[in-house]
C-alpha cells in the first residue's frame, strides 16, 4: 500500500488503523474531512482521530467499510455484529453516516 | 444506500429477545443514544414484537416519538413506564384497544407532550380526558371513536394550545362545539359522524386559522363561510349553501362532497374561490349541472365516479386539463364519444378510470393519445379488443394495439369485458405494465404466453379462464412476477398449483383451493410483514406448504358455548389488525 491510497484512523485508546482511503471514504463523515478544501490536519496527513470512538467498535468499523466495497462490487455476504457491540457501533455508523 | 451500517445494527439488536439480553444491560450506552437512534431502535423492537414492558424503562432518557398503534397488548403497565418518557414529543396509542381510562393516568406527568392519538380506544371515556387537561402543551389530540361524551368533549376548551382535534365519530353538540371557541390556535377540525347542525356550523367562524374541516355525515347543510379554510369534507351531507358569505373567499384547495345531496337552489359552488382548487371528489353526489368545472383550472384530482355527468360536459373537463392527473368517470354515462373530447387537452393525465361506462374500442384509440397516462382502468365496458372495419376486404384491427404508444402504461384493468384472447396478442409489447387483470371465459392456456415477455410485470390477475394444469406447468412467468391471482380458474387442480409454487416460490398465488405465501423471508420494518414472515417461519417447522382454505367460517369451527366464552377472553387472539384501515367517511389530509 502506497502512503498516499491509506488513511490512518485513531481510536480512543490511540490505537491505530491503516486502511485503504477508497474503504474509508464508504463513511461520508470521513469523505467530507478527507476531501474538504482548505488545509485540515485530515487532509493534509491522512489521519483522522476519533475520541468518542473505542478500539473494539473502530476495528469493527474498519471491517464495515472492506465488506461494504465487496458487496458493492457484488460480493453478497452477511456482515455479523455482535449484539454486544450494537449500541456503541450504531452510535458511531450514525457519526460517521455510514 | 445511507447509514447501512446504522441499518445492520438496528436489525442485529432486535433479532430474537436473547439479542435484547446481550446490550440491555449497558444503561449508560443507552442514556447516551441520540433519540433519532433510540427512536428507531425502538420502533424496530416493536415492529419486530419483541418489546415487552420493562423494556422501556431503559428508553425513558431519550426517545421523543413512540407509534403503539394497533398494540392489543398495551395496557396499564405499559403506560406506567411511558409515564417516565421525560422527552416524550408525540404518544401514538391509536387502536390500542385494552386501554382503559384508569391506564391513562400516568399520562398526565408527560411534560413534553405534544401530541397524542386515542383513537378508537373505546375503553376511554370522558374521565380519561381529565387525566389529559393537566399536559397544557399539547397541540394536537386524536379522540375520534372513543368512548368519550359531548361532556368530556367540553372539558378540551381547556388546552389552549391545540392546533390540531380530531373528535370524529363522537356525539359532539352544538353546545359541546361552542365551548371549544377559547381553543383559537385551532387548524384542523375532524366532526365526520357528530351531532352538529347548522347552528352549530355558525360557531366554526369563531376559529381564525381554521384551514381543515371534516363535517361527512352531520345534519350540517349551511356552511357560513370560513376565511382561511383551505380543506373541506361535506361527504354524506344535504347541502344547501357552501361557504356563502361578502368576506374573503375560502383559499380551498381541496373538497370532498362524495354522496352529498344538493338542495334545490344550490348555487353550483358560486361563493368558493376556484383559482387554488387542485382536488374535487363529486361521487355519487346529486350535482347535476357542471358548468362550474369550467373555472377550476387548477384542478389536479377530480373524481366524477357515479355522478350525473355525461358526454356533453366533457368539453368543460377538457378546457381545464391541462393540470389534472386524476380522472374518474367511472359508473356514468360517459361514451367514446366524450373521450374524444378529452384527447389533446390532458397533458398530465395519469389516472383514467371509465370502468362500469358503455365505452368501446374506439375510445382506446383516443386513449393511447394521452402521453403520460399511467393506470387505464376498462372493467366492465364494452371493449371487445377487435375493431370490425367496414368493407368486406378489410381485416379486423386489434385495437388495444393503439396501448403501446403509452410509455408509462404500468396498470390496465380489464376485467369483465368482451376481450378475446386473440386480441389480446398487443399487450406482449407493453413495456412497462406492473399490473395486468383480465377477466373473461375464453382466456386459454394461450394468455400466459402473453406475460411472459412483459419485462416489468409484477401483478397478473387471469380470472375465471379456462387454464389448465400443462399450461400453468410450463408457463414461464417473468422475473419480476410476484403475486399470481388465479381465482375462478375452475380446471386447475391443488396439485398443479402447489408444484408451481414449488418451482416459483417467489410468486405468492391465489386461487380457491390453495394460497401460497411467498416463502422468501423479507426484512422489513412494517409490522405487517413482520407477520407475514412470522407466518413463514412457523411454516418452517411443518414439513408440508401451508394450505390454508380460502373461507373457513368461525361459527363452524367452535360451538356456541366455546363463542361465548372467547367474546371475554384475550383480545391477543383476535385476527391481525390492519393498520392501514381509514374509514370511508374520514379524510385525512
Amino acid at each position: 500500500m502506497r502512503k498516499e491510497e491509506t488513511v490512518k484512523l485513531i481510536s480512543a485508546e490511540g490505537f491505530e488503523f491503516v486502511i485503504h482511503k477508497d474503504a474509508a471514504m464508504v463513511s461520508q463523515t470521513i469523505r467530507n474531512m478527507l476531501t474538504s478544501p482548505g488545509s485540515f490536519a485530515e487532509t493534509e496527513h491522512g489521519e483522522v482521530t476519533f475520541p468518542e470512538i473505542s478500539t473494539t467498535i473502530l476495528e469493527k468499523i474498519c471491517k464495515y467499510f472492506y465488506w461494504n466495497l465487496q458487496y458493492a462490487s457484488g460480493k453478497q455476504t452477511e456482515f455479523h455484529i455482535e449484539p454486544e457491540l450494537v449500541l456503541e457501533l450504531m452510535m458511531a455508523a450514525n457519526y460517521l453516516h455510514t | 444506500m445511507e447509514n447501512q451500517l446504522v441499518e445492520l445494527c438496528l436489525q442485529a439488536a432486535s433479532v430474537s429477545r436473547d439479542s435484547i439480553e446481550k446490550w440491555r444491560r449497558q444503561r449508560r450506552t443507552l442514556e447516551r443514544l441520540p433519540s433519532q437512534l433510540a427512536d428507531s431502535l425502538l420502533r424496530r423492537l416493536i415492529s419486530r414484537r419483541i418489546l415487552f414492558p420493562s423494556l422501556l424503562e431503559l428508553f425513558k432518557h431519550n426517545v421523543e416519538e413512540l407509534d403503539l398503534r394497533g398494540e392489543s397488548s398495551v395496557d396499564a403497565e405499559w403506560i406506567a413506564y411511558i409515564g417516565a418518557f421525560r422527552y416524550l414529543r408525540s404518544l401514538n396509542l391509536s387502536d390500542c384497544r385494552r386501554l382503559t381510562t384508569s391506564a391513562l393516568w400516568p399520562i398526565a406527568g408527560l411534560e413534553s407532550l405534544r401530541e397524542l392519538d386515542l383513537s378508537r380506544c373505546s375503553k376511554v371515556t370522558d374521565a380519561g380526558i381529565r387525566h389529559l387537561l393537566t399536559i397544557t402543551t399539547l397541540e394536537k389530540l386524536c379522540i375520534s371513536e372513543t368512548g368519550v361524551s359531548a361532556n368530556g368533549v367540553m372539558l378540551l376548551s381547556s388546552l389552549r394550545n391545540l392546533s390540531v382535534l380530531d373528535l370524529g365519530g363522537l356525539p359532539v353538540t352544538d353546545l359541546a362545539l361552542s365551548s371549544l371557541q377559547v381553543l383559537t390556535k385551532l387548524q384542523y377540525l375532524d366532526l365526520w359522524g357528530s351531532k352538529i347542525t347548522d347552528k352549530g356550523a355558525a360557531f366554526l367562524q369563531m376559529f381564525p386559522n381554521l384551514s381543515f374541516l371534516n363535517l361527512a355525515w352531520t345534519s350540517v347543510t349551511k356552511l357560513p363561510n370560513l376565511s382561511s379554510l383551505e380543506c373541506l369534507n361535506m361527504s354524506n351531507c344535504t347541502i344547501n349553501t357552501l361557504l356563502e358569505g361578502d368576506n374573503n373567499k375560502a383559499p380551498l384547495t381541496k373538497l370532498i362532497v362524495s354522496g352529498a345531496t344538493f338542495g334545490d337552489e344550490f348555487e353550483a359552488f358560486h361563493y368558493i374561490e376556484t383559482t387554488f382548487l387542485t382536488f374535487l371528489d363529486v361521487s355519487n353526489s346529486s350535482l347535476h349541472r357542471f358548468y362550474f368545472l369550467s373555472h377550476l383550472n387548477s384542478l389536479e384530482h377530480l373524481d366524477l365516479s357515479r355522478s350525473m355527468i355525461g358526454d356533453d360536459s366533457l368539453e368543460l373537463i377538457a378546457c381545464i386539463g391541462v393540470n389534472l392527473k386524476y380522472l374518474n368517470l367511472s359508473h356514468t354515462r360517459v361514451s367514446s364519444a366524450g373521450v374524444k373530447t378529452l384527447t389533446g387537452h390532458v397533458p398530465n393525465l395519469e389516472f383514467l378510470s371509465v370502468s362500469h361506462t358503455s365505452v368501446d374500442d374506439v375510445a382506446i384509440s383516443y386513449m393511447s393519445m394521452m402521453p403520460s397516462v399511467k393506470v387505464i382502468d376498462l372493467s366492465s365496458t364494452n371493449i371487445k379488443g377487435v375493431i370490425h372495419q367496414v368493407g368486406p376486404e378489410s381485416d379486423p384491427v386489434l385495437s388495444l394495439s393503439a396501448l403501446q404508444s403509452l410509455q408509462h402504461l404500468g396498470r390496465l384493468n380489464l376485467v369483465d369485458t368482451q376481450v378475446t384472447e386473440a386480441a389480446l396478442y398487443p399487450l406482449e409489447n407493453l413495456q412497462e405494465l406492473r399490473e395486468l387483470s383480465i377477466k373473461s371465459v375464453s382466456l386459454t392456456d394461450i394468455s400466459f404466453n402473453y406475460t411472459s415477455s412483459m419485462p416489468k410485470l409484477t401483478n397478473l390477475r387471469i380470472h375465471d379462464g379456462v387454464l389448465t394444469n400443462s399450461g400453468l406447468n410450463s408457463y414461464k412467468p417473468p422475473l419480476t412476477l410476484r403475486m399470481m391471482d388465479l381465482r375462478g380458474c375452475w380446471l386447475l387442480t391443488e396439485d398443479a398449483i402447489l408444484s408451481f409454487c414449488k418451482t416459483h416460490p417467489h410468486i405468492e398465488v391465489r386461487h380457491e383451493l390453495v394460497h401460497i405465501y411467498p416463502s422468501k423471508q423479507i426484512v422489513s420494518n412494517s409490522a405487517s410483514s413482520s407477520r407475514s414472515t412470522l407466518k413463514a417461519s412457523q411454516a418452517k417447522q411443518k414439513p408440508e406448504v401451508p394450505v390454508l382454505p380460502c373461507f373457513l367460517d368461525q361459527r363452524l369451527k367452535y360451538s356456541r358455548e366455546e363463542l361465548l366464552a372467547l367474546q371475554y377472553s384475550s383480545v391477543s387472539c383476535a385476527p391481525p389488525h390492519d393498520r392501514d384501515v381509514v374509514l370511508p367517511n374520514t379524510q385525512s389530509d
